[in-house]
């Protein structure tokens, strides 16, 4: 009777760890996806007439893409909830703004504008191999800020394995950097601040939203992030951009609304980013905020071989020693005792 | 309105020194008028959580004999901890000082 109770209490807490390095993996490979429509979208009218010197149509562009692309996505978030069940909690989640919801509203500002800013800037000032390599080091921000925040424990096995698969990470894109950092341009700076926003601002969101979690369900805080989202770009930014500039806010909205090619990859790529996102969060109440991330960074794998799958070009050699790698850090990672990872933090009990 | 579902497991747990999981699920059923395998289920998964996060404790465990859900199925019984009370002060399900952390 004792023995089978241990083995009951051991499998309950291996399958607790299981689904949640699960669901981490399924971030990586949503968000690895989400690379070839999200970048797919930039070869289209009204995208591909925008010279690329001109910043303010550029990111005009990009905040109206990014607010149509909030739309849908929660768009998918509902039809997930309401197979789920769990609308009425997501009513009962985002009235409470005051208490619990505006965690959500934060995290949306982290992951949103600061991130995805920052990793556009990054892109643009320096280069979109700069940007991969700065965003790589999120789970690190994340980790120390669920560490000072709430103590999450950061065991020496999940510090080694998120430094494994950093360094994969590295190897896969850092070769490419030699030929894109120009130190001769102007407004390189501006890449830089980039790069770091995009970091500080995805490890934050997952520690922001882990807070909110704690009192609420997963898939209805992803819910209530993305509507704050849509707020945020769809009656502050967008019309103030309206209101302060004379870029043509309205035009873009309406060419890519009437663009069948833009919308199938608008779609396309909201269903990868909603369910990327799902998992995203999912996983960081089963195996703490900084394993979720730590696994999540393996994305840079999946988005090369999604590539690799659609353009039919095969990879450069270092790529299988990145691989290598991010497998090697996530295997120690996951190797760890589910009972070590059965309470995520060191609180008072 | 009712608190969101979380949040009603903490208040239940807050009202008792210490509960077990399927006592908590059947009052969380009644509460959100719901019923069958998934809910328990559903259920089950948030109260890990809440352990995992550190807001509530288990302090006991046992198999079920066939009375509580499903025969062989384990059992936990939870207890709220210090923490969890923090936080259900911090996000207001319970009145009193926050720590606004």
């Amino acid at each position: 009777m004792s023995l089978s109770l241990d083995k009951a209490l051991h499998n309950h807490f291996q399958r607790s760890q299981r689904w949640g390095f699960t669901w981490a993996l399924w971030t990586a490979v949503l968000w690895g996806a989400w690379y070839v429509p999200g970048t797919a979208m930039w070869y289209e009218e009204p995208f591909v007439s925008i010279h690329s010197g001109d910043h303010g149509m550029r990111l005009a562009a990009t905040a109206v893409m990014t607010w149509i692309h909030a739309v849908v996505v929660l768009l998918f978030l509902v039809i997930w909830n309401g197979m789920l069940g769990k609308l009425r909690d997501y009513g009962r989640t985002i009235v409470r703004f005051r208490r619990i919801s505006k965690w959500y509203a934060l995290a949306s500002l982290c992951g949103g504008p600061m991130a995805i800013f920052g990793s556009y800037m990054a892109m643009g000032y320096v280069g979109p191999v700069f940007a991969a390599i700065t965003s790589l080091f999120y789970p690190v921000v994340g980790a120390i800020i669920a560490r000072l925040w709430y103590h999450e424990k950061i065991s020496g096995r999940a510090a080694l394995g998120m430094a494994i698969i950093i360094m994969g990470g590295m190897v896969i894109y850092g070769p490419g950097l030699f030929g894109e950092i120009d130190i001769s341009e102007n407004y390189a700076w501006l890449g830089y601040v980039g790069g770091i926003m995009s970091a500080i601002g995805w490890g934050a969101e997952g520690a922001v939203a882990s807070r909110a979690m704690d009192v609420t369900d997963p898939d209805v805080g992803i819910q209530c992030r993305f509507s704050f989202e849509i707020l945020f770009w769809g009656i502050l930014v967008l019309p103030m951009i309206y209101l302060l500039t004379d870029l043509p806010i309205i035009t873009l909205l309406v060419d890519m609304l009437t663009s069948p090619m833009v919308m199938i990859w608008m779609v396309l790529a909201s269903i990868a980013h909603a369910y990327c996102y799902t998992s995203f969060y999912k996983s960081f109440s089963l195996i703490g905020v900084g394993r979720g991330e730590a696994i999540g960074n393996l994305y840079g794998v999946f988005a090369v071989l999604f590539v690799m799958a659609f353009t039919l070009e095969l990879p450069e050699w270092y790529f299988v020693l990145g691989l290598i790698l991010t497998v090697t850090g996530s295997f120690v990672m996951y190797r760890e005792p589910a009972e070590n990872i059965s309470t995520l933090r060191e609180v008072k009990s | 309105m009712k608190p969101p579902q979380k949040g009603f497991l903490l208040i239940t747990l807050n009202q008792s020194p210490s509960l077990w999981d399927f006592e908590l699920i059947q009052r969380a059923m009644v509460e959100y008028e719901l019923q069958g395998h998934y809910w328990i289920n559903h259920f089950s998964i948030a109260l890990d959580e809440l352990a995992s996060a550190g807001l509530i404790n288990r302090i006991g465990y046992r198999l079920d004999d066939g009375e509580a859900i499903a025969k062989d199925r384990l059992l936990f019984e939870f207890a709220l901890s210090d923490f969890g009370r923090q936080r259900m002060l911090d996000t207001g399900l319970l009145d009193g000082v926050t720590t606004n952390d």
